[in-house]
């Protein structure tokens, strides 16, 4: 397959900084190359996009495609996880747009040392997630209570085990999220996804990110721990990553 | 530098792509705004708002059964600001979009 025609009028994409020693590789949104734009000992990873594709006015239309959104997305995920296993990266959030390669190099120059002393601090850093699912209380007794003394009983059972599971939902993840944030060098308790967003019935209770060292295997192991000690309650555990340190990069440094 | 750095070959992933919750999650912020030259504010778009209003929802819900441990964290606090105020935007945004706002909040 023969490269994308430059686009005939051109907007930088930047999907995050690297040390201005890396090597670009492969190819970002569109299909069209990433490269390199360096400034002192930073630089930015960017490829060329169509301007008239995300410009203001389009880009507000094109956010709402849901199909474009998830291409989107996914092509700078993909394009931050191919340098992150090659180097550190301080990834950027969708849509980061420049009109030209100078703008880029005067984000890079106003912020360079922000950017440097954030990369230093990420080197080596990934970021894994760990969401915890409780799978509820105990379906209620089946069968016909025998007896009006029975049903009240019966009643009474359900109303305790569903307090018992409501206290136990509200320390249980919290516990949790100590015992990973413990495992780690940075923490960041996100907001549980509904249903609708993790596509799982269970009730999603923690959505945590965890920042740590690359090859640092405490965290998995702090989440086998916790299988053993929850798992029997209801719990299950999902470990997700590496992914980009996004949850771990100031709103402020990525030019916003 | 780190070109010597590895990935451990570890993916935790279930085979696959990850799953696009978990990506949009992260790749979209909290709802502030497109960086760079190109100034929108996501809080206008339609998708985004209903997926911020996904998780006002699910975070008022399980505020209803008494968890809400997660309120402390400074990094969410941080950012949109006032969560009601959001939410009434929200709710407006909601309103011009015809979308027929769901009941699950019509209470408060």
């Amino acid at each position: 397959m023969s490269e994308p025609a430059p686009p005939p009028s051109a907007a930088w994409y930047v999907y995050g900084v690297v040390s201005a020693t890396t090597q670009p590789e492969g190819t970002g949104i569109g299909a069209r190359p990433v490269e390199l734009v360096p400034e002192g000992d930073v630089a930015a990873l960017v490829s060329v996009v169509p301007a008239d594709e995300f410009g203001e006015a389009s880009l507000l239309e094109r956010l709402n495609d849901r199909s474009w959104l998830e291409r989107t997305a996914r092509e700078h995920e993909d394009t931050l996880e191919r340098a992150l296993a090659r180097t550190t990266v301080v990834p950027f959030r969708l849509c980061t747009v420049y009109e030209s390669r100078e703008h880029v190099v005067e984000f890079l120059s106003a912020h360079g040392p922000a950017l440097a002393g954030l990369l230093q601090r990420l080197e080596g850093r990934i970021e894994l997630g760990v969401k915890a699912y409780f799978a509820g209380a105990a379906a209620p007794e089946p069968d016909e209570p025998q007896s009006g003394r029975e049903y009240l009983l019966r009643r009474q059972r359900e109303r305790e085990a569903a307090e018992e599971a409501a206290r136990f939902k509200s320390e249980f993840a919290q516990a949790s999220h100590e015992v990973l944030a413990a495992a780690a060098e940075e923490a960041r308790a996100n907001p549980p996804q509904p249903p609708e967003l993790s596509g799982r019935a269970d009730e999603m209770l923690l959505n945590g990110a965890y920042l740590v060292r690359r090859d640092d295997g405490r965290l998995a192991e702090a989440v086998a721990e916790l299988e053993s000690r929850f798992g029997p309650r209801g719990v299950t555990y999902e470990l997700t990553g590496p992914w980009p340190p996004y949850n771990f990069v100031p709103p402020e440094v990525v030019g916003t | 530098m780190t070109q010597g750095d590895r990935l451990p070959d570890v993916r935790y992933r279930s085979g696959g792509p990850a799953q696009l919750a978990d990506v949009l999650e992260r790749v979209l912020d909290k709802g502030i705004v497109v960086a760079g030259d190109i100034r929108i504010n996501l809080l206008d778009i339609e998708l985004l708002t209903v997926r911020i209003r996904l998780l006002i929802a699910s975070a008022d819900k399980a505020k209803e059964m008494g968890i809400d441990w997660w309120e402390g964290d400074p990094f969410l606090k941080r950012g949109s600001g006032d969560g009601s105020a959001l939410e009434g935007r929200l709710r407006r945004l909601e309103a011009a979009a015809g979308l027929d706002g769901e009941d699950e909040r019509s209470e408060r």
